[in-house]
């Protein structure tokens, strides 16, 4: 059947002052969204055709194709670069969780200055790397507090097989306040009834935290771990300072971003920085979209 | 086109909730006649209390054996001393006149300064925009917003470099200047998208009386959204400053003369070439970390808030 609808039911009519509201509305967004499309999505644009060239300090020498690409395959040093980067990744981010886990589950507890140790234990993350980093060349240098409270005589930093892993342990420190908060977050999201029935199945805190918190906080887990390998693999500050940015002692410290870093600026091999920069980009990008489709998920379910 | 994806962050109540050291008992047991508990409560108190004791030390004894130091003459920093057995302000004095610390800390406050102002203004700007007034494209625009979020600094740095050695059209030299520095980092997605969700909670009640009144769209903006929006400023302000701050990554790219070093660039300098003045270098870190400090201290409940969307740092 039929219905007479009046056509003008479906015109679209306009609201009085409509253009203005519009117009003025394009003014107020005008300078960031020309900021965001000239500092950065044009510059992810540039990046990939800066990536198609070989080009030097004064500009583009030649469209070589996607042979940056595959020099970057072979290149012994971006190799060594991505050794180190994956390396420091899988030693941070258990290390990140797992300090981030504790944290959290300390100061969810009745304690007293509750408020204060929260506070305390974020602050590292609030610090800038530089200072960080300043304190970490300090406590960890060859007749620094560490070596003499442990009985040592390392040069942490300076030795090809401590300096990376000082540096993961720097960086799980520094973070793991961030990480505390997402694990908070992430406490504080499991209703209370599940443990009053597992304290009345007679379960004690250690069987507590480990059959009912641990599991029922995957979703915590899973947040935690993405955007510490995300954050794991773009290491550079740390590496950039306590190597002078040679990425030293013998290439132990050099992470990807510091290759993109010497490769764009002392070598001035832009095409090439930037190809690393783009395989960098991607990798990161399936972890943001993995993040998206697990949250997307739950939300849904 | 209706709703946008907006990025995954954990629950913005339960990260307020944290902000505010709000009571918060979840774990913590509820006192009931369950039998065994009293002991079991108990044990955890004592675990978490001996946990909280080494951790507190991890964490505080580094900024205060620091601190220490910054206070020592030269020669005592090769000792263990808890204190300095001699107080003196050399060390600061030192890096402040001889290592041009002074020079740095301007630097950085006029950077930090003009970026955290126009990021606020341009952010609550832009905010009120996508939050309220109504044009063609808006929502293609703020997806765009969202995803510069996606745009990882690293992938940035090759680009931005080569735009501000040569930029377009006007061939412009903005590297090692202060407008270059400033110009990348004038407004940020993450300080607008959080102003728009703020303004989005606040009722339109107000508005349509100042429109009522008269008032137009920047008045109305000016005199009644931004005054309601007071603390979303502030975290934002805090946000920004805190992040320029402390920037290490773009300051060593782009401010490459002595004249034009950031406070951490110039700590970072200093470090590569006096690493062993510990008393000097200690000072320069405790004037680096002093912004930070005090503004946590006065504002901490206003840092936390900005966590769940800014990430982590490398």
């Amino acid at each position: 059947m039929a219905v007479a609808v009046p056509r003008s039911r479906f015109r679209r009519r306009r609201r009085p002052g409509a253009a203005r509201e519009a117009l003025v509305g394009y003014g107020f967004v005008l300078v960031p969204m020309g900021v965001f499309v000239l500092f950065f999505i044009y510059p992810m644009v540039y990046a990939i055709y800066i990536s198609r060239y070989d080009w030097g300090i004064l500009g583009p020498l030649g469209n070589v194709g996607w042979k940056n690409y595959s020099t970057l395959w072979h290149d012994t040093l971006f190799r060594r670069a991505v050794k180190n980067t994956l390396e420091y990744t899988i030693w941070v981010v258990p290390a990140q969780m797992a300090l981030g886990l504790l944290l959290a589950v300390v100061v969810n507890q009745r304690i007293r200055f509750r408020t204060f140790f929260r506070g305390a234990f974020y602050f590292p993350s609030l610090a800038s790397s530089a200072a960080i980093t300043a304190i970490a060349l300090y406590l960890l240098n060859i007749n620094g507090l560490f070596n003499h409270i442990f009985g040592l005589h390392v040069a942490w930093f300076f030795d090809t097989r401590t300096a990376l892993p000082a540096i993961t342990g720097l960086n799980a420190w520094t973070t793991s306040g961030t990480m505390m908060l997402f694990y908070l977050a992430a406490l504080q999201a499991i209703p209370t009834e599940v443990y009053e029935a597992a304290a009345i199945d007679g379960a004690g805190p250690w069987r507590t935290f480990w059959k009912v918190t641990f599991p029922l906080l995957k979703p915590g887990h899973f947040f935690v771990a993405v955007v510490s390998i995300i954050g794991a693999m773009k290491v550079f500050d740390q590496n950039y300072i306590v190597s002078r940015g040679t990425g030293g002692p013998d290439y132990a410290t050099y992470s990807v971003v510091l290759y993109i870093f010497n490769t764009a600026i002392h070598d001035a091999k832009l095409g090439l920085a930037a190809a690393a920069g783009v395989v960098l980009f991607v990798v990161i990008f399936l972890f943001t979209i993995a993040q998206w489709v697990f949250f997307g998920r739950q939300e849904a379910a | 086109m209706t709703s946008v994806p907006e990025p995954p962050a954990p629950p913005f109540a339960a990260v307020e909730e944290l902000a505010s050291g709000g009571p918060v008992a979840v774990g913590a047991a509820v006192p009931s006649g369950i039998p065994g508990r009293a002991k079991t409560e108990l044990i955890q108190r004592i675990l978490a209390y001996a946990a909280l004791t080494v951790i507190s030390l991890l964490f505080f004894v580094p900024f205060l054996w620091s601190l220490s130091t910054s206070f020592k003459p030269l020669p005592e920093t090769a000792n263990f001393s808890l204190l300095p057995n001699t107080w003196t302000i050399a060390g600061y004095r030192s890096a402040l006149t001889d290592y041009n610390f002074g020079r740095y800390l301007a630097n950085s406050a006029i950077l930090a300064g003009s970026v955290t102002l126009t990021s606020v203004f341009m952010s609550a700007l832009g905010g009120y925009a996508f939050a309220r007034l109504r044009f063609p494209g808006r929502n293609i625009l703020f997806f765009l917003v969202l995803g510069t979020l996606m745009i990882p600094d690293q992938l940035r740095l090759v680009p931005i470099y080569r735009m501000l050695t040569i930029f377009p059209v006007t061939h412009w030299n903005l590297v090692d200047t202060y407008q270059g520095y400033w110009a990348i980092r004038m407004v940020s997605a993450t300080a607008l998208f959080l102003m728009r969700q703020y303004f989005l909670t606040i009722p339109r009640d107000l508005e349509e009386a100042a429109k009522l009144d008269g008032a137009g769209y920047f008045k109305t903006f000016w005199r009644v959204m931004l005054p309601l929006a007071g603390p979303a400023l502030a975290a934002i302000a805090i946000l920004e400053f805190q992040g320029t701050w402390n920037d290490f990554f773009w300051g060593n790219l782009l401010l490459q003369s002595a004249q034009h070093w950031t406070i951490q660039v110039g700590l970072a300098q200093f470090s590569f070439q006096y690493q062993t003045l510990w008393n000097s270098l200690m000072a320069g870190t405790m004037i680096a970390l002093a912004p930070v400090v005090l503004v946590y201290l006065f504002f901490q409940r206003y840092f936390v808030a900005g966590v769940a969307s800014a990430g982590v740092k490398g």
